[in-house]
């Protein structure tokens, strides 16, 4: 799937004069050492906070939302705002693994399989606050549509609540097939190389019975590019529907056209950001700086810095449009709730002004692009601005809407409903780091596909053949 | 050799094509890219998709089935005649409290009184009812009230405490016993009194009001030689002067006169004339909130602005008034008086003599005697004396008294010198109290026989001469109370009891039985023939009370005036969780007494200035409120700052009632015990025959410290920095209604006219098909000229529909639950004198509901009579339609404050005292039947009282007939005192709902029309009658002038 031909003025995906044993070893590795002293801190770490999570959860499930600091106002708040974060970062894995694969972008190969499991852990993450947002979540199931026995009671079609049950599930199905597809034959390659018996069970089961035949080679292929266009329109479908649980409302600030795409490029753009976060860790952690490149990190930066400014512009079409309507109640939450700094929110907004639009502007430097410690910085400056936006988007425009009686005291979040957030982080981190230990956390399968038209050794071999005159060219290849 | 042949198939042994072709294809068998067989064609394994199915519903159905707690009905063993199951019985009766007596009936589901509706039949009240009458029914139910008769605070039978009191009374050696009440307003009561003091002689009966009207009765005795207070027709007044008399809150009848009030308030579209009404007063009253033009003073000058009015009214110069707005608004007040010689009232609110006689000198010069107040019928509350009283205080100091026998009255909490009264207290020898709960004065008290609640009581009441309001009892007593008549008939050594006393008392007065029976039935008795009255007017004590205003010293420093809140009263209703609970009508604020502010001096004390945008927006989005000092003479309080526009710069204002003690319920007090709010009795004084409640020489210091105050309102003006917001809540005033009858419906115009205006909005507002709704269609009409915004209707819903009380901390995080509020607005450019409006707000029944499509589990609908319903148990809380709802009328049930949640013992750690009093086994008794009690986790809001109209469809139904408007009446219009709210079914040609919007059609508006909810509650544009600066005042409502105040208040 990749071109046969690569110009010489391409980076080499893969560095480090690599053969196929090397890739396998140095990605498989890990996996068959021992966790390091690092590796536990982080876990345990991230197991506490999970606890935290189900404690906090426990809190509002047995108490009620009380526990949380909404009101008869804002009736969404951090729960609501923390979802559509999640599903947000959630989008680059599937955007990296489909749409990538489609434009044939060898340097997906690098990233895409943290990006996927990234993507997978953070869906898994979202759902859990729509779900546990409820104020009954014991009838939870009432939301899903299946034949029952309590009447002609069926869901509501109408409601972009349910369209976000049905997007969000099929959402993590077809990226959890996805991701798993792609790991079978890694799996496979793990099985080969196992020394004990558990082991070998284990990632065979996994395995399903990979034998790296042509056939499953085949297969394997023709479902990936299957589930590519699956996830394709999904990438695009899943933030535009979260969209509309606002943009169909008839709150000023929720009631605008321009949610989906505003919204699509949001994810985008926090999705990269978490990749970089999370791949400049584990490539360091791991030593596969040979696989994650330089090179990968800058053209994620490329992304981030058109997304954030895609957004830059959605927020200024926003504020533009506050105006032009000359409608009042728009007026007033853009122009006084949000954009006026010294209105109860206005921090948030600059905050979301500064954190998404004006900062990721240093990426039209190539070198900030390349320099590690700026894109970690900045990856986490782009997550942390757009939580401001989905929470400016949500809180601010709720809080003073239309009835003056009826605008809200100023909220911020209690105890517990910081908790189930940073219990997120647990049950993501949590993941993760399992994933790390026990998967492969590079394509291996995919990296050795584009290792000999991208890795050192072909360019090598290339430039030698580059360097050539036509006639040299000609005489030494001509039979 | 030859080689061996080895072969793996027979294929292959025989060398065959097909092997040979196989071989050769590597993939031997047909790639999977297309189905072979259509998806119908599959054998799909049906029965595996019903296996699973099946397993995972029961396995989701054990899951989600936690166990209920089981509650048993247990059903009569032998069934009382006239209790069927299901069906309310209703009973006339009379809410009776110090004084106040309000004709009403008393709903009774299954043996419980359950709800408090005005009785119709009563002249003075016409079926109307206050919020404090509307919550009496939670009395009978709480859990502080006294459940036996104690001696010393030890329980004893009622054979030993008469036994032991009968010793006593023979033990004082003919010491004076004295019966110590609040005014008594029962006939028979009095006849009761009587006899027991005639039994023991030297015996004196005295009554004390903690609010004192002694001003009024003394100054008419002087006057009119009839101490007592007569009747105010504000109905036939065309002008109304009221000089700080809150008579539509809390001044001697509001009930009554908010009645009359509005029904000058009415206004015919096409022939537009309504009263007029100037106020005079200090601090923020209701009354001077829905005045048409409001001045302002200082408490001391009330004398100064009573005499500047008497010389204007005579034509004489106003000397005296430097302020020239009030000075203007004297001068106006008493040409507009002048010109409605005969049709005009003036009402005084100060607890002073002087005033009071020069009052009566301008209701004599404006020809009010006999026409605008009627003196045929007096009232009679009002009784108590504070001379009286305090003389009785010295007569206990000197042990002058032997036994005092107290009921309603708690001078130990109403006296301003309380020391004084537990000193006294100390020397009488018998104490006997007869109150319902261990107030301030009972807790001193050796013998307590707690009296009946009123739904238990037999009795009667005179609300004015003529006018007779009868008790009967709803319900068996609860504890072991007894009626205090009882008591005394008794003690007097009378064999029958007060029953029996009662129907003699009324057969031998009404000369049958069966007059008294009817008497019964009706509640009311009323005179036959109502004639307006005069009395002969005596001008001798005028110039003497003129010249001691004029002599008295001029008040310069901070004034302090102590007021009634509409719910809490003079405390009475403190311990009423309901009451607590029921926002302020004009500060917004549940749970505390708070000091009122002006913005003027907010800003010099506190530092915190209105018109700086950030200033206001820090003041109104945190709830921590300043903490200020106030002394006066030595004592001091503490207590948390409100700054409420419409008080005079100079004077700030304290709500009496607070502060109380334990014992009287956990509505008092807070979860640790510290009282709610502080008792500001004490800076009351008594100033020559009567107590004053204006205080001078107040010193204020802000301490630096804040307390919380549980608001439920924290914005107040629908002019915004980005537009004035006129869609929420259209004014005007009568000179521009004159001028352009159709400005309101021009205003909607102009707003719907991208969308085809009025006419077509329905149709073009939408993309989608409009659908005809035939049959019921319900609707509602607020005509927001009537409404008072007394809180009467929001204390109803929460009686009618179970709204459960959330308590000081659930309020605090906007966590309250009532159905019903009401939205009260700021307007004009004057921050220190504003503008009020009052807006009932309630679900609007949208026909285009936006909550009802966000629901993903169609948990809210429509019906097809246009209902907006909520389905509580296919709620599943996920609060969309409540952010999706621009009125925010819906309500979450963030925790479990009803006790209906699955989860048990999730109540105690998260929610206060008040709230788990609630939920007692008792409190719950005042539970409507009809209305699920919702759980935890659901949304609710208001219904239209969905059970009250499935009940008058059945009715209908029964009866074979079309439905009545009679048949149907929802809690807020029902309790309404100013018929403000009109509901009924909009597609009937003979409603008067449809009457209501088809006569109004020029004031008639939607709020927030323009988005297309299409609700189908509608409002009645209020009109302020403002004639000459019509032009002027429309300016700065509705076309932006008003920016001024706009910026002020925002940036």
């Amino acid at each position: 799937m990749h071109l046969k031909y690569e110009s010489q003025l391409r980076e080499p995906l893969v560095s480090g004069n690599k053969n196929y044993h090397q890739v396998t070893e140095d990605i498989v590795g890990p996996i068959e050492a021992k966790p390091t002293k690092l590796w536990y801190i982080g876990f345990y770490i991230a197991v506490a906070l999970l606890m935290f999570g189900v404690y906090s959860v426990y809190r509002e499930v047995t108490y009620g939302i009380g526990q949380w600091n909404l009101n008869k106002t804002i009736g969404w708040g951090w729960d609501i705002t923390n979802f559509v974060w999640w599903v947000g970062i959630g989008h680059a894995g599937t955007l990296i693994s489909a749409i990538l694969l489609l434009f044939r972008q060898g340097w997906r190969t690098g990233v895409n399989r943290a990006a996927e499991a990234m993507t997978i852990f953070a869906v898994m993450c979202a759902g859990q606050f729509p779900i546990f947002h409820m104020g009954r979540v014991w009838m939870a199931f009432f939301v899903l549509p299946y034949p029952n026995s309590r009447g002609p009671l069926w869901v509501n079609f109408n409601s972009p609540l349910l369209w976000d049950v049905f997007a969000i599930s099929t959402y993590f199905t077809v990226s959890l097939l996805f991701w798993y597809s792609g790991l079978i034959p890694d799996f496979a390659t793990v099985r080969d190389r196992a020394k004990t018996k558990l082991r070998k069970r284990l990632y065979g089961t996994a395995a399903f019975g990979w034998t790296g035949s042509t056939k499953h080679w085949q297969r394997h292929e023709s479902l990936s590019l299957v589930l590519a266009g699956l996830s394709t329109p999904l990438v695009l479908s899943v933030h535009t529907i979260v969209s509309f649980d606002f943009a169909t409302s008839v709150i000023p600030g929720w009631h605008t056209t321009i949610f989906p795409p505003y919204f699509v490029a949001g994810a985008i753009f926090s999705g990269f950001a978490m990749v970089q976060s999370l791949m400049i860790i584990v490539r360091k952690v791991f030593n596969l700086q040979d696989y994650v490149t330089l090179g990968h990190i800058e053209a994620m930066n490329k992304v981030i810095v058109l997304t954030g400014s895609i957004v830059g512009i959605a927020y200024l079409t926003e504020l533009f449009m506050g105006w032009y309507s000359q409608n009042k109640y728009e007026g007033y939450t853009f122009w006084y709730s949000r954009a006026y700094l010294f209105s109860p929110y206005g921090w948030s907004y600059w905050g979301m002004m500064a954190c998404n639009v004006l900062s990721p502007q240093i990426f039209w430097s190539r070198k900030m692009r390349r320099n590690l410690f700026v894109t970690f910085f900045m990856s986490v400056i782009v997550n942390i601005g757009m939580w401001f936006e989905r929470f400016v988007i949500i809180v601010t425009s709720l809080y003073r809407d239309y009835l003056p009686s009826s605008w809200s005291v100023y909220y911020s979040p209690s105890t517990y409903e910081i908790g189930f957030y940073l219990g997120t982080f647990g049950l993501f981190f949590t993941c993760f780091f399992l994933f790390a230990k026990y998967f492969p956390t590079i394509a291996i399968a995919e990296i050795k596909y584009v290792l000999k038209t991208t890795g050192d050794n072909y360019k090598e071999d290339m430039s030698k053949v580059e360097k050539m005159k036509v006639d040299e060219f000609v005489h030494e290849y001509a039979h | 050799m030859e080689q061996k042949k080895y072969w793996q198939s027979f294929g292959e042994f025989n060398n065959s094509e097909a092997y040979n072709q196989a071989v050769k294809d590597e993939f031997q068998e047909e790639l999977p890219f297309e189905s072979q067989t259509g998806l119908l064609e599959t054998t799909s394994p049906r029965r595996d998709f019903l296996k699973y199915l099946g397993f995972s519903t029961a396995a989701a159905a054990v899951a989600a089935s936690c166990e209920m707690p089981v509650k048993k009905a247990i059903p009569f063993a032998n069934k009382p005649e006239d209790i069927v199951p299901g069906i309310a019985n209703y009973y006339a009766t009379t809410y009776v409290q110090d004084g106040e007596a309000v004709s009403v009936i008393a709903k009774v589901r299954d043996g419980r009184p359950i709800k408090i509706e005005g009785n119709d039949l009563c002249p003075l009240t016409k079926g109307g009812t206050s919020a404090r009458v509307q919550a009496s029914v939670l009395d009978l139910y709480d859990t502080a009230r006294l459940r036996f008769p104690t001696i010393a605070g030890k329980e004893v039978t009622y054979e030993a405490i008469d036994k032991s009191i009968a010793d006593a009374i023979n033990s004082l050696g003919g010491a004076p016993i004295v019966v110590l009440t609040s005014s008594v307003v029962s006939p028979s009561t009095k006849e009761v009194i009587g006899q027991f003091l005639a039994k023991h002689p030297g015996s004196k009966h005295v009554t004390y009001d903690a609010i004192s009207y002694n001003a009024i009765t003394l100054a008419n005795e002087i006057a009119y030689g009839k101490k007592a207070i007569p009747s105010y027709r504000f109905d036939n007044a065309k002008m109304i002067v009221s000089l700080s008399a809150d008579f539509l809150g809390t001044w001697i009848s509001p009930v009554e006169f908010t009645k009359q009030y509005a029904k000058g308030k009415r206004i015919n579209e096409k022939q537009p004339e309504m009263s007029k009404h100037f106020h005079f007063e200090s601090v923020a009253s209701l009354t001077g909130s829905n005045a048409d033009e409001r001045f302002l003073h200082r408490p001391s000058e009330a004398g100064v602005v009573a005499v500047a009015l008497l010389n204007a009214v005579n034509g004489q110069a106003i000397t005296n008034i430097t302020d020239e707005a009030l000075k203007t608004g004297i001068t106006k007040a008493a040409k507009a008086l002048l010109a409605s010689k005969g049709e005009a009232l003036v009402v005084a609110g100060t607890n002073d003599v002087n005033v009071q006689l020069v009052v009566n000198a301008i209701n004599e010069a404006i020809q009010s005697n006999g026409k605008t107040i009627d003196w045929s019928a007096l009232y009679t509350l009002g009784q108590g004396s504070d001379a009286d009283f305090a003389q009785l205080l010295d007569d206990m100091n000197a042990g002058k008294v032997g036994g005092l026998f107290v009921l309603g009255a708690n001078p130990v909490y109403t006296w301003s010198d309380s020391a004084k009264v537990v000193a006294a207290l100390g020397k009488v020898k018998l104490t006997v109290s007869f109150s319902g709960k261990l107030d301030e004065t009972s807790k001193l008290i050796k013998y307590v026989l707690p009296n009946h609640h009123y739904l238990e009581s037999w009795g009667d009441a005179e609300i004015k001469t003529g006018y007779y309001s009868l008790l009967q009892p709803t319900i068996y007593p609860l504890f072991k109370t007894r009626q205090w008549q009882d008591s005394l008939l008794k003690w007097s050594g009378a064999t029958t009891d007060y029953l029996a006393f009662l129907k003699g008392f009324w057969s031998t007065k009404l000369g049958s039985e069966a007059a008294w029976d009817k008497a019964l039935q009706d509640g009311v008795i009323v005179p036959a023939a109502a004639t307006i009255g005069s009395a002969a007017y005596n001008a001798s004590a005028l110039s003497n009370a003129v010249s001691t205003i004029a002599s008295a010293k001029k008040v310069t420093g901070i004034e302090l005036q102590l007021y009634q809140k509409i719910g809490i009263g003079a405390g009475q209703s403190a311990t009423n969780p309901w009451l607590q609970e029921m926002p302020d009508p004009i500060s917004k604020a549940t749970w505390d007494n708070y000091l009122i502010v002006s913005p003027a001096m907010a800003k010099t004390l506190l530092n915190i200035d209105l018109t700086n945008g950030g200033q206001a927006d820090a003041y109104e989005v945190q709830p921590p409120k300043h903490v200020v000092e106030i002394s006066v003479n030595g004592k001091s309080v503490k207590l948390p700052t409100l700054i409420i526009p419409g008080t005079h710069p100079s004077t700030v204002g304290i709500a009496v009632g607070y502060g109380r003690n334990a014992e009287l319920g956990k509505s008092a007090v807070s979860d640790e015990g510290t009282p709610l709010g502080a008792n500001v009795y004490p800076f009351a004084s008594l100033s020559g025959k009567v107590v004053s409640f204006d205080v001078a020489n107040v010193t204020l210091k802000d301490t630096g410290d804040t307390y919380k105050v549980a608001l439920t309102q924290t914005h107040n003006v629908y002019n915004t920095s980005q537009g004035n917001r006129t869609e929420v809540m259209k004014e005007l005033t009568l000179g521009e209604y004159k001028h352009n009858p159709l400005e309101i419906r021009a205003e909607r115009e102009a707003e719907l006219a991208p969308y085809g205006g009025i006419e077509n909005f329905e149709k073009q507002g939408t993309i989608y098909p409009v659908y005809d709704r035939p049959g019921i269609k319900w609707g509602m009409s607020i005509d927001l000229n009537s409404c008072t915004g007394c809180g009467a209707c929001v204390v109803a819903c929460n009686a009618e529909n179970n709204i459960p009380v959330v308590g000081k901390p659930e309020v605090l995080r906007g966590h309250e639950m009532h159905w019903l509020r009401i939205d009260r607005y700021y307007s004009g450019e004057d921050l220190n004198n504003p503008k009020v409006v009052f807006q009932p707000l309630m679900c609007q029944h949208c026909d285009n509901a936006p909550c009802e499509n966000v629901c993903p589990v169609a948990a809210t609908n429509h019906s097809s009579e246009g209902l907006n319903q909520m389905t509580y148990n296919r709620c599943i809380g996920t609060r969309y339609c409540a952010n999706n709802c621009p009125y925010k009328v819906r309500r979450f049930n963030w925790a479990d404050y009803t006790g209906a949640d699955s989860f048990p013992n999730n109540q105690a750690d998260v929610l206060n005292n008040v709230v788990l009093d609630m939920n007692d086994d008792l409190t719950r008794m005042v539970l409507n039947p009809d209305v699920t009690v919702r759980s935890r986790g659901v949304i609710e809001k208001c219904s239209f009282c969905v059970q009250r109209l499935q009940a008058g469809k059945l009715n209908a139904k029964k009866e074979s007939r079309i439905l009545e408007d009679s048949d149907v009446k929802v809690a807020c219009q029902q309790a309404c005192p100013s018929d403000a709210i009109v509901f009924g079914n909009a597609n009937s040609t003979k409603s008067a709902i449809t009457a209501h919007r088809k006569d109004n059609p020029n004031r008639l508006f939607l709020s927030l029309e323009q988005i297309h909810v299409l609700p189908n509650v509608t409002y009645l544009a209020k009109v302020r009658n403002i004639e000459e600066e019509g032009a002027h005042g429309h300016k700065q409502t509705h076309e932006g002038a008003a920016e001024h105040h706009t910026e002020a208040t925002h940036h």
